[in-house]
């Protein structure tokens, strides 16, 4: 009896030893890892999105492996959205359907040499994944290699942007050791770039090391330790405290907080837009979504949901898409506006149903102020905010009048005409506007089938105003993504497609 | 009198086998249905888990129909629930639970490294919880052991700590020792030093809780004749104050389950701030995704936990209270009716008057007009409490929330403290189920809800309910089981009392004072939970000004603009204060001890 109490004591005195041995277990563990590792030169980052699939290339993990060059396709894409030579130094296109690559001198990060049986194998691998990486989800790729260092790829029709298709993450090439029998996919220690990944963690830790043998010369960091953060406000809390040296993706809130020199922003491929349902409610009336189109203001966004982190939408394609500015076609012919007056006798009794997720969060926002906008045109609003896969369901099916959302405008093919084509087409899957247009479809076919680069783009803004014709878009804003990267880091590649990041030359200094 | 407690011994040890094997049942009965119904998540969901599995790995992927298949016909989605249950479950034996649709890989190593790092948190925060519960209780320990316990105390302090916002005091802490300070790491998981802030940010408003109940119960103990007795004999204070918390004890430590176990699988928030690779994160995106292998490895973890946590505290306290407890000796605890002190009315009747003022002064602006031109402004006089990012006026949002958010969360609480209370006189039966359901995250609750039921208005309040009459539940039937042991139970039994006697007139006034402080405790949480099932879709949906949500969307500016989320948390400071302080009539017929 009088020892219970001694018992319980000695409990609860065991409970801060118990939790000590736990955590210190852990801390050796991952330690460990980075072991040798732990040094001068050393880069430590944070990134936003943990590895789904292990780092496999053919999911969302495939970025990471370009962030943090990795991995490698045949070719790359520069600046300016162009094919560039990456594993391939040259290439032609012997048909429509036929290409030839010709291979540098490369080796494997495990030694091995990159011959062309290693590229038709990792491209086979890409071609046999299911499900299949989207890039590839509208190309059947035959890949035959003519001798040690010349690849020849066909095609089953044309396809214009093949060498852009091929610099996705996705088509990464790795060693033969990278591809298991089960179908998995591993980018440990297989790559070709110059950094090597060394140990994976689950989802929270990966520890990379310089790969000394790349072709292209040594990277000045000795290596790379990345933490995945998930939340922006811990991302951006875990720079400022100097535990990171560079952290992806700093929400609009937080970046208001950072150093003036900390932070940088570069304009995103992604546009946020409001689709309007063609397909079925408020908005089958023309005239109400050309109220809808004049009473939404995008601008009153920038300043104030995107704390300045945005441009006012030009259109679908930003000031990311270089190219897009110079070549935008002027839309014509819209329908003429109901007022709001009209609005309100022609909604009688109806709401609009407005719906946005949170997984970003300026969007529930971004939702309110349109609120706001919509009802002093007339109309009713009510809001439906959930997680994202909580509503897609419903989003394809047409349940809601309008939508806040935010797209990535150029597809892992680099090129604009995949979304175009999935978003608007009558045949489209991603089709959440149920558009069924066919001077839509003509046009965005048009843009599909056109080889040379300069018509493609014409085509492709030719498309855009087609669009944006039917008002089953209205574009609001253009994101910018604010990088945060401490001072003294030098050389962080800020890329408007998100897919570099480290590269060669980044240090610190 | 000592053949009688002979006889009830008797009549304990006869019941004891079957009410053990009842248990038993219960406890097995509750971790089935719980995991069946997990199994059927997917099937039941509108949503198509070959959809969410194929967004979860690829983002950006067309869900085509082609894709669709694929995934569908790579996981077996077809064989239906069934075959995958029992799949899973033989290979349980096997240490084999699956592997995780999503990443393909083993589901058992991934579960038992974040459930490790979870219940290594969780202790810290027991830790933690012990401490300020030891605080918060201290000064009555102190006066009541030298009889000089006049007053009753408001509990004022207790009942801010508990209402404090545990993401909040989180995204604090991480801010200020953090950032600013540099004490300790921001984040992550690295050893002993990067477990004290998430540690504090659960273990505080929870210790908060237990003190606050240990608090209202030690009184009791001191009013019992023995503790007079020692007194006048002159053993030292010391000792009447170990015996006295060894007598309230038993009483509160049920709470420990729901209150801090629960943080094993519900501290998602505070995971997500501190980037702990925790059992609540992986649980809630594996439900996101419809990711069944972990899923219900995960939920096996936590029945598991909860049900061999139940067993340890049921241990507890019987090693605490004793023969007496076996032998139906354990006397009444009197219910000292101190003087009811001014300080107590006068908390109350300022906590009532700053939210009158607080509702009438909202109710007459405007909670719901934007101005992107006005964002984030301080408190002036045009806005007394400032705005927020959208320019909207915080007091007109307040004003207007305080109602329909104080009215959701007493219904809500009122339906889970009768639902314990029912299920607590029933304890046989209902104490596996206890258990069980006191692990449970509210989230796994919303997406059963969600699925059976679809997004809703009141969704949110019926997921709450599920789950949230559990600590109910386990105080009733630990104060029940005291209770049931007391000599006066045994006398009025044989003077011909009835089981409805019996709970009219002796057990239930016992309960009601402890179980409505409980439930005026956990109010606040109740708020922030309804809150925070927002994003499945439950509840009331934006702009609509509701408390939990102006605190979770206001959270990210709470450095750049800290009256954004001090406003409300201070309005729900007041409301749970006033809670706790303002006169109840009804205590005083809960105060006769016996009829």
């Amino acid at each position: 009896m009088r020892a219970t109490p001694r018992r319980l004591l000695t409990a609860l005195a065991l409970t801060p030893l118990l939790a000590g041995c736990f955590a210190a277990s852990d801390g050796e563990s991952t330690g460990a890892g980075s072991g040798a590792a732990k040094g001068e030169g050393r880069l430590r980052l944070a990134l936003a999105v943990p590895p789904a699939k292990a780092l496999s290339p053919y999911s969302n993990d495939a970025t990471v492996l370009s962030k943090l060059s990795v991995g490698e396709g045949l070719t790359a894409l520069d600046a300016k959205g162009t094919a560039a030579p990456a594993l391939a130094t040259s290439w032609k296109r012997d048909s429509a359907t036929a290409w030839t690559f010709e291979l540098r001198k490369a080796t494997f990060q495990d030694g091995t040499p990159v011959t062309a049986q290693a590229v038709v194998t990792a491209l086979g691998h890409a071609h046999r994944a299911t499900p299949k990486p989207r890039v590839l989800s509208d190309v059947e790729l035959t890949a035959l290699a003519v001798d040690a260092d010349t690849v020849t790829l066909t095609t089953k029709n044309a396809d214009p942007v093949l060498p852009l298709r091929l610099a996705s993450p996705a088509l990464a090439v790795l060693s033969a050791k990278a591809y298991a029998a089960d179908g998995t996919v591993s980018p440990v220690g297989t790559g070709t770039g110059p950094f090597r990944i060394t140990r994976l963690t689950g989802k929270t830790k990966a520890t990379l090391d310089r790969y000394d043998g790349y072709w292209g010369g040594k990277a000045k960091a000795a290596g790379i330790d990345v933490t995945w953060i998930a939340d922006g406000t811990a991302r951006a809390n875990a720079l400022r405290s100097g535990t990171v040296d560079i952290a992806e993706w700093i929400p609009t809130a937080q970046a208001q907080l950072l150093d003036q020199g900390t932070r940088h922003e570069v304009p995103s491929v992604r546009t946020d837009s409001m689709i309007l349902n063609t397909g079925g409610g408020l908005f089958t009336d023309p005239a109400l979504r050309a109220a809808a189109r004049d009473a939404v203001d995008g601008s009153a966004l920038v300043d104030s949901v995107f704390g300045g982190y945005a441009d006012p939408a030009q259109g679908l394609f930003g000031p990311a898409v270089p190219w897009a500015a110079g070549q935008r076609t002027a839309v014509t012919g819209r329908a003429r506006s109901a007022t709001p007056a009209q609005v309100k006798s022609e909604t009688a009794g109806r709401t609009l149903r407005l719906a946005t997720y949170t997984n970003r969060a300026e969007l529930p926002e971004a939702a309110t102020v349109l609120q706001q906008q919509l009802e002093k045109a007339g109309f009713t609003v009510k809001q439906d905010v959930r997680e994202y896969t909580q509503m897609e369901a419903d989003l394809l099916a047409g349940t809601y009048d309008a939508l806040v959302f935010s797209r990535v405008t150029l597809l892992d093919t680099g090129d604009a005409v995949a979304y175009l084509a999935s978003d608007f087409t009558s045949t489209g899957v991603y089709n959440i506007a149920a558009l069924k247009n066919p001077s839509v479809d003509r046009a965005v076919r048009a843009a599909a089938e056109e080889s040379d680069t300069a018509k493609r783009q014409q085509k492709i803004m030719r498309a855009e105003a087609e669009i944006l014709r039917t008002d089953a878009v209205v574009p609001l804003v253009h994101e910018k993504v604010v990088q945060g990267v401490a001072t003294g880091v030098e050389g962080v590649t800020l890329d408007p497609r998100e897919r570099a990041l480290i590269t060669l030359g980044t240090h610190r200094g | 009198m000592s053949g009688m407690s002979g006889m009830s011994s008797a009549h304990g040890t006869t019941l004891a086998r079957p009410a053990r094997w009842v248990a038993g049942v219960g406890r097995v009965g509750a971790g089935t249905a719980l995991l069946t119904a997990v199994a059927l998540l997917p099937w039941l969901s509108r949503t198509d888990p070959a959809l969410t599995v194929l967004r979860a790995r690829s983002a950006d992927q067309d869900p085509t129909p082609a894709e669709l298949a694929a995934v569908r016909g790579e996981l077996g989605l077809d064989a239906g629930p069934f075959a995958h249950l029992a799949d899973w479950l033989g290979g349980l034996p096997r240490g084999d639970a699956g592997t995780s649709w999503v990443s393909g890989e083993p589901a058992l190593p991934q579960v038992t490294a974040a459930l490790g790092v979870s219940v290594t948190l969780m202790l810290g925060a027991l830790l933690v919880t012990v401490v300020v519960a030891a605080a918060v209780s201290a000064r009555t320990v102190h006066l009541g052991a030298r009889r000089r316990l006049r007053r009753e105390r408001t509990g004022t302090g207790a009942a801010i700590l508990a209402a404090l916002p545990k993401f909040l005091l989180a995204s604090l802490l991480a801010l200020v020792c953090g950032v600013w300070l540099g004490w300790f790491p921001t984040g992550g998981w690295d050893g002993p030093a990067s477990m004290v802030l998430p540690a504090l940010a659960l273990g505080v408003p929870s210790g908060a809780m237990i003190g606050g109940l240990l608090d209202q119960a030690l009184p009791a103990a001191f009013h019992e004749p023995w503790a007079q007795t020692w007194r006048a004999v002159g053993f030292p204070p010391r000792h009447t104050a170990r015996h006295a918390l060894r007598r309230a004890l038993p009483g509160v430590l049920p709470q420990l389950l729901p209150t801090v176990v629960a943080l094993v699988g519900g501290a998602v928030a505070v995971e997500r701030i501190f980037n702990i690779p925790g059992l609540g994160r992986l649980a809630l995106d594996a439900a996101i995704a419809q990711d069944l292998p972990p899923l219900q490895t995960a939920t096996l973890s936590l029945v598991l936990l909860g049900t061999v946590a139940g067993l340890l505290v049921q241990a507890l306290r019987r090693a605490l209270l004793g023969r007496a407890l076996r032998d139906g000796a354990l006397p009444a605890l009197p219910r000292p009716e101190p003087a009811t002190g001014r300080a107590r009315h006068l908390i109350a009747a300022g906590c009532a008057l700053a939210l009158l003022a607080l509702v009438l002064t909202g109710l007459l602006r405007d909670p719901l007009h934007v101005d992107t031109a006005a964002r984030l402004l301080p408190p002036s006089t045009a806005h007394p409490l400032g705005t927020d990012s959208l320019g909207r006026d915080l007091l007109a949002r307040l004003g207007h929330g305080a109602l329909r958010t104080a009215a959701v969360a007493l219904a809500v609480t009122a339906v889970c403290a009768l639902t314990g209370l029912l299920l607590g006189l029933a304890p046989r039966v209902s104490s596996g189920l206890t258990d069980v359901v006191a692990t449970m995250p509210a989230v796994l609750a919303g997406l059963l809800v969600t699925a059976a039921v679809g997004p809703s208005l009141w969704g949110a309040a019926l997921a709450v309910c599920l789950v949230g009459w559990s600590p109910y539940a386990a105080q009733s039937a630990a104060l029940l089981e005291q209770e049931r042991a007391g000599g006066h139970i045994a006398a009025a039994r044989s003077l011909g009392a009835g089981r409805g006697h019996l709970l009219r007139r002796h057990l239930l006034p016992a309960l009601s004072a402890p179980l409505l402080r409980n439930a005026l405790l956990r109010l606040p949480t109740t708020v922030l939970v309804l809150a925070s099932l927002g994003f499945l879709g439950l509840g009331e949906q934006p702009p609509t000004p509701e408390w939990g949500r102006l605190l979770s969307e206001n959270q990210p500016y709470a450095e750049l603009a800290p009256w954004t989320v001090l406003a409300p948390a201070c309005a729900l400071i007041l409301l749970s204060v006033l809670a706790v302080t303002a006169p109840r009539g009804r205590r005083q017929a809960a105060g006769t001890p016996t009829g």
